[in-house]
């Protein structure tokens, strides 16, 4: 355990020096990832504008709140790891990795987290200024919701990651996965409520993001700390997660073994 | 005409390079299609929810996502790659090897490298354009066609001048190589009609970063709701900004040259 | 109005050249440099975050001369060595003649244009060669990569298939041809590379490093390809390179600069008389060395084996005194290896006597 907590201080300390060396790209990268929520905001404000005001009872300013808040959320849950994970099985980066006697995970964890650390920096300075500018309606916002909040982002952040890895093990198999995340990246753009609150999609659509996971990664926890949920979504929403990560982490072990199995087959 | 023929020749090579690996062919076509699908489930929902957005009927907006993957498939098809390959081969000093060629520097170094399969894009673009015609019915007169042309020219003009004006700050610093990034990740915003946005984002994508009029000018140009005012400031940017990016590339050169010095 | 402006510039070399050959032979230089000079102004700032701030809005430069007021010609044919240390100005000098880099000052004269105006008549004539660098395409196959080449030079088609027949002969190129250049080894990447570079029969060619990192097949192979081009396109051939054996192999004439400046131009042999003041004596004999330090100096000295090195004057008296007082078997007299003369050019407490020695040799 204390092995494992000098891996992370020592990554946490390289990947700062690191990604202090690549302040355009970061800066570039904050762009890419303040502009996204931007233009879906833009474009329901727009509908709700058209629409005399609200659109499912969504006005601008309840828009500028869910993108707001989706833009903080996304920023702590997403991750690189299946365009890393291709690269570093085409390269023969994760040989190396997995000769160390700390399983490859580790390092991605903290890498991760390190980076969210630092993104922090100019993601909350980026949503602040956005917040003075759209005037979002925070009204919702309530102690308890405030409260159950942060398990909430914490689950989120977990299952995400616990999701992409496995989804990133696809390398193993599969020479070009760019197009397997294009795809998962697509529907997860509509099913998490990334591009859309999943209140404004159709019936049939809606119900089965909510059953899926990843609407528990992002827009759950949204609609959550806005108020949008009663006490009893929010802890079955909890309750969701801790299932469908309890589900990921088995799947993702599952799969890792036998891809490995796979991996040193090949002879990489 | 000389121009022409090498990219021509480019093209021929890099599509006969790749024709040995026909998967490319078929990643690129299901990334080109998965993302179409991505805008149509968008405008779809969006649709589901209002007849108009900005003023911008289903099939008028059809026509800018249109605009969107045709121009952004033209940039990616040589724009883009030839002048990331530029940079790169600034910071590795293969750049020399362009200077020693007889033919305009900047001539060479912006088709240098071709994404083939980007055509996969350019060809979704033209086949969405085509349906949103259709879709909008009434035929487009020679009026409304000619200011499309012309727009889109323009636009591609205006495009192709700002990358090479980000592209040829690798003359003076040597770590740009993602600079082109920026205008990947803001051409995103070019799938809506600039109009929706806020002022301070629109004025940004029209003159910090001109989306659009690479994309919104054209499309509304096709839909017949281009003003002569913003038909005369396109042509007047097509072919001033051209110029400016010839003229800074060349001050770019004499700085590398050391003629500046 | 040409010839008039050589015929002025280029009186000295006439001059010289008329010495020893006849009025036949006098050919107008192919590079004509005067006076050549490049200085960088380079930002200068001291350690610590402090200064780097200040120099935020103060820069601190310091001008360094790269190459400092050169002057050389260069015949028709020609093949001449540009020899110097890491950093002497030898690249430097190359990218002036190939229209790389403007000079801060002085001329420069090749085939009648000024290389750094980059004038396509001028391009189309001279080619260069980066050793550590490549310039064909990564991915796609060798004669791909010519065939861009066959545009940008708008080679007519005939000649193209000839030149390449040529050079695929020359050098052995046919099964690389169609591979992609990523799976050469660095042998076949600089034939590849070469042979590209020469697909529009340059008739100057400026050569930096072309066998770095090579082999000592494969550069063998390079320097015979080199000379055999020169000779049947009468190029002229300015090339630098670490490696002595280039040199020896192909130039009969060197050009050493150390510290942007000039040290030497004439013959290699007349590089080793000029710079080496020593001999080596390498003896054979039977029993202990003894004390052989009153010969000269000893560089190396085992029971039956020695070598030492003694001043050129004393050469001759030292042999003398070691063969009546030692029991020699063999001795031999020898010039130093050409590197170590280089190395003795290039040394800084040489620089001193070297620069006595600067008198363009003829």
């Amino acid at each position: 355990m204390n092995d494992l907590l000098a891996l992370y201080r020592a990554q946490f300390r390289t990947t700062i020096a690191e990604q202090l060396q690549y302040r355009g790209g970061l800066a570039i990268w904050t762009i890419g990832l303040v502009l996204e929520p931007v233009i879906y905001l833009a474009v329901w404000s727009t509908v709700a504008r058209s629409q005399g005001g609200a659109v499912a009872g969504f006005g601008a300013a309840d828009f500028a709140a869910y993108f707001l808040v989706a833009l903080v959320v996304n920023q702590a849950t997403f991750t690189w790891i299946m365009w890393e994970m291709e690269y570093w099985i085409r390269q023969g980066h994760l040989s190396p990795l997995l000769l160390r006697p700390v399983h490859p995970i580790h390092r991605q964890i903290a890498v991760n987290l390190t980076f969210k650390l630092l993104t922090l920096t100019v993601v909350v300075p980026a949503a602040l200024i956005l917040g003075v500018v759209f005037r979002p309606n925070f009204a919702g916002i309530e102690p308890w919701t405030a409260l159950a909040f942060i398990p909430a982002l914490v689950l989120a952040i977990a299952l995400r990651f616990a999701i992409e890895w496995t989804l990133a093990l696809a390398a193993f198999w599969i020479t070009r996965v760019t197009a397997v995340n294009q795809l998962y990246y697509v529907a997860f753009l509509f099913l998490s409520g990334q591009a859309v609150p999943l209140l404004l999609l159709p019936g049939p659509v809606k119900a089965a993001a909510e059953w899926l996971p990843f609407y528990r990664t992002l827009g759950f926890p949204v609609e959550l700390l806005l108020g949008r949920l009663s006490p009893q979504d929010a802890a079955v929403g909890i309750v969701a997660q801790v299932g469908w990560l309890a589900v990921m982490v088995v799947l993702l072990n599952a799969v890792w073994a036998r891809g490995i199995r796979q991996y040193s087959a090949v002879g990489a | 005409m000389r121009t022409l023929r090498l990219l021509w020749v480019h093209l021929r090579l890099g599509a006969l390079n790749e024709l040995q690996y026909r998967g490319n062919l078929v990643a690129q076509m299901l990334q080109s299609l998965i993302s179409l699908a991505a805008s149509l489930l968008g405008l779809g929902i969006v649709f589901s929810k209002t007849d108009a957005l900005g003023g911008w009927g289903p099939y008028e907006l059809l026509a800018i996502l249109g605009v969107y993957f045709l121009v952004g498939g033209i940039s990616q098809l040589v724009v883009q790659p030839s002048l990331s390959r530029f940079m790169e081969d600034i910071r590795l000093g293969a750049f020399d090897f362009t200077l020693t060629k007889p033919v305009d520097a900047q001539m060479l170094a912006s088709i240098k490298q071709i994404e083939v399969w980007k055509l996969v894009d350019v060809a979704i673009g033209a086949g969405v354009l085509g349906v949103a015609l259709a879709g909008l019915g009434e035929g487009v007169g020679p009026a409304r066609a000619a200011a499309f042309g012309l727009t889109l020219l323009a636009g591609v003009a205006i495009v192709y001048s700002f990358l090479l004006l980000l592209a040829t700050c690798a003359f003076w610093f040597v770590r740009v190589d993602n600079i082109l990034v920026i205008f990947q990740s803001m051409y995103e915003a070019g799938r809506w009609p600039i109009g929706i946005y806020p002022p301070w984002l629109r004025l940004s994508l029209t003159f910090l970063v001109p989306i659009g009029f690479a994309i919104t000018v054209p499309a509304s140009g096709l839909v017949g709701r281009l003003s002569g005012d913003t038909l005369a400031l396109a042509v007047a940017l097509g072919v001033a900004l051209p110029l400016v990016a010839r003229w800074f590339w060349r001050r770019g050169l004499r700085r590398y040259s050391g003629a500046s010095a | 109005m040409l010839d008039l402006r050589a015929a002025d510039v280029n009186s000295a070399s006439i001059a010289r050249f008329t010495l020893g050959r006849t009025m036949d032979d006098i050919r107008r230089p192919v590079i004509c440099v005067r006076d050549l000079h490049k200085a960088y102004s380079v930002p200068e700032r001291e350690a610590g975050l402090a200064a780097s701030l200040r120099s935020l809005w103060r820069r601190q430069t310091r001008e360094v001369t790269a190459v400092e007021r050169i002057s050389f010609d260069v015949a028709p044919g020609e093949i001449v060595g540009f020899l110097g240390p890491n950093g002497a100005g030898k690249t430097t000098t190359l990218k002036m003649l190939a229209g790389l880099l403007h000079p801060t000052s002085g001329e420069v004269d090749v085939l009648g244009f000024t290389p750094w105006r980059r004038e396509p008549a001028y391009l189309r004539q001279m080619t260069l060669v980066m050793g550590q660098r490549n310039q064909l395409v990564w991915d796609i196959p060798v004669a791909d990569s010519y065939e861009l080449n066959r545009v940008i030079y708008a080679i007519p088609d005939d000649q193209y298939r000839r030149t390449l027949d040529e050079l695929a002969d020359l050098l052995e190129l046919d099964p690389l041809l169609t591979k992609p250049v990523r799976n050469l080894s660095l042998g076949e990447r600089m034939k590849c590379e070469l042979a590209g570079a020469l697909l529009h029969r340059p008739r100057v060619l400026f050569l930096d490093e072309p066998t770095l990192g090579l082999d000592v097949t494969a550069q063998r192979r390079i320097r015979a390809f080199i000379a055999d081009y020169a000779t049947r396109h009468d190029a002229t051939v300015l090339l630098t390179s670490h490696y002595m054996a280039d040199v020896e192999a192909l130039a009969e004439r060197v050009i050493v600069i150390h510290h942007g400046a000039l040290r030497f131009d004439g013959p290699l042999d007349g590089l080793i008389e000029r710079f080496s003041p020593f001999k080596t004596l390498t003896l054979d004999f039977e029993g202990a060395p003894g004390d052989l330090g009153r010969f000269g100096e000893v560089i190396e000295a085992a029971d039956g084996h020695a070598v030492v090195r003694v001043r050129k004057a004393d050469a001759a008296a030292a042999t003398a005194r070691l063969l009546a007082e030692l029991p020699v078997i063999d001795l031999s007299v020898a010039d130093p290896p050409v590197d170590e003369v280089i190395d003795r050019v290039f040394s800084d407490e040489a620089a001193g006597a070297a620069d006595e020695a600067i008198e363009v040799a003829s």
